[in-house]
């Protein structure tokens, strides 16, 4: 059984999305709604942690996409930080960092934003 | 208020007390019937291979009569019945009376059963979403192609499709007298939608029938599914391809994927494995996206591997998470005597994987040149 844990912090007005453990179907499942309800409604730029994520599977990857998509409708941003080797060449092979921003740090992330 | 209405509040009440008991469950998470579901009893069950065995499981690693599995309170314990393969709880083999945790995975032969404790509504409600999957599942089978055994070019391939079913699908054959295409697919997320999504795609590629594009053109199919397949407009799924034409007067192949890890050529003698992938998006992500092609030229006696991530993205027994390299050194090794390619790599592949089936499609095509 994945378990997700998830935590959120407001920087200003960067609203900061910290995530641990593997994003795979039963890991997304548990945590999909509260990801979305923690960051849409509220409308700020968001930064994403993912220096605890070990694993991203296909339907995590769905989920920041409409994510992002949702926010930017109501004039947010969102990036993705901090992603370890293995995650982070799930996100090369895949090739949708020109949708979603994924940098290496959180003073990247902020920066890309809310500039 | 009258008789009869008495008698419907006594009937909803009682059906909402039956609705919300739990009871054990054994669940098949692999083997010959993924996502049957038997109910564990006060008076317990025998799991064997032909009656009088409560569970019968039809693999000849079962023993006629193999374990006795009895609920005590709720603790669900296995006993081995003497059988011959024995009896394993989360893969440790057992020697006497275990219990079962609830999430436990018990192996019967190449059974994999999970004890799963739900109330009866999660029963009703998940057994008719199983039959949505079956349906699903026998839809996607039916459109994949057969293997061809004989020929200048031919063609295996193993789709072990997962409990949740995947999204996975795949195709090939000829496009004209002298071309022959290739493509693999893999929608976002699980269960019959990513399924039906996949069909969708399928259908358009078996007939050929991408509107002003020309099927040869690698670059050409994708930039029109993403057209097509907008995420928006799909209930926000996205896939993954990987696409291949061969011409087999020039021996040239040219390729492009959309999000995929590559394919992989190698030559007969297996000293290596090149990788074949463009860099392009997820098809569905960005409107108006453009995708590169490339090509190289194939050497006989070739062979090209395509793949799901699923084949890959696996837990192993010492719960390390694998990735594309891991794998990779599986595809050169030899070929094994009396097994065909694809089943080669799915033992391999099983072997080092946890014992708690599949968490995605396991979809392999190998295709081999004269």
């Amino acid at each position: 059984m994945s378990a997700v844990e998830m935590q959120h912090t407001d920087i200003g007005e960067v609203r900061k999305i910290i995530l641990a453990g593997r994003l795979d179907s039963a890991g997304v499942d548990g945590i999909e709604l509260r990801f979305g309800a923690v960051i849409i409604p509220v409308g700020k730029h968001t930064v994403v942690d993912l220096t605890e994520v070990s694993f991203l599977a296909s339907l995590g990857v769905r989920m920041f996409i409409s994510t992002t998509r949702a926010l930017a409708a109501k004039g947010g941003k969102l990036a993705l930080f901090g992603a370890q080797p293995a995650v982070m060449e799930i996100i090369e092979v895949m090739g949708f960092d020109d949708i979603v921003p994924v940098v290496d740090s959180e003073a990247e992330a902020v920066a890309l934003v809310t500039g | 208020m009258d008789e009869e209405q008495t008698q419907v509040v006594t009937f909803a009440r009682n059906l909402e007390v039956a609705l919300d008991e739990r009871v054990h469950c054994l669940e098949v998470v692999d083997g010959v019937e993924p996502g049957r579901r038997y109910v564990i009893g006060a008076q317990g069950v025998t799991i064997g291979r032909a009656p009088p065995a409560d569970i019968i499981l039809a693999d000849s690693e079962v023993s006629r009569a193999h374990c006795r599995v009895s609920l005590q309170g709720e603790q669900l314990t296995v006993a081995d019945l003497n059988s011959t393969n024995g009896v394993f709880v989360d893969g440790a083999r057992i020697a006497q009376p275990t219990a079962m945790p609830v999430g436990a995975i018990l192996q019967v032969g190449r059974q994999l059963l999970k004890h799963e404790w739900r109330t009866r509504g999660e029963i009703l409600h998940a057994d008719e979403m199983d039959r949505d999957l079956d349906k699903a599942r026998s839809y996607v089978n039916a459109l994949l192609p057969p293997p061809i055994g004989d020929g200048p070019i031919r063609a295996d391939w193993l789709f072990e499709p997962c409990a949740k079913l995947g999204g996975d699908a795949f195709g090939y054959g000829a496009l004209s007298d002298h071309q022959f295409v290739a493509y693999l697919v893999d929608v976002s997320g699980h269960g019959a939608g990513a399924a039906m999504h996949s069909v969708a795609v399928m259908n358009l590629l078996r007939q050929r029938a991408l509107p002003n594009t020309d099927m040869a053109n690698p670059g050409e199919v994708l930039a029109c599914l993403n057209a097509m397949f907008q995420m928006e407009r799909h209930a926000e799924m996205y896939f993954t391809m990987w696409y291949g034409v061969f011409d087999t007067v020039t021996r040239r192949l040219d390729y492009a994927s959309a999000g995929h890890h590559p394919g992989y050529l190698t030559p007969a003698d297996r000293s290596e494995a090149t990788p074949m992938r463009t860099k392009n998006g997820i098809i569905g992500g960005r409107p108006g996206a453009a995708y590169k092609a490339d090509s190289l030229l194939v050497p006989p006696g070739a062979s090209v591997y395509l793949f799901s991530d699923g084949v890959f993205e696996i837990v192993t027994i010492d719960g390390i998470q694998w990735g594309l390299q891991d794998f990779l050194p599986l595809i050169l090794k030899p070929p094994a005597d009396g097994v065909s390619e694809c089943q080669r790599l799915y033992r391999e592949v099983r072997g080092v994987a946890r014992p708690s089936g599949l968490d995605d499609d396991f979809s392999l095509v190998v295709l081999t040149f004269d």
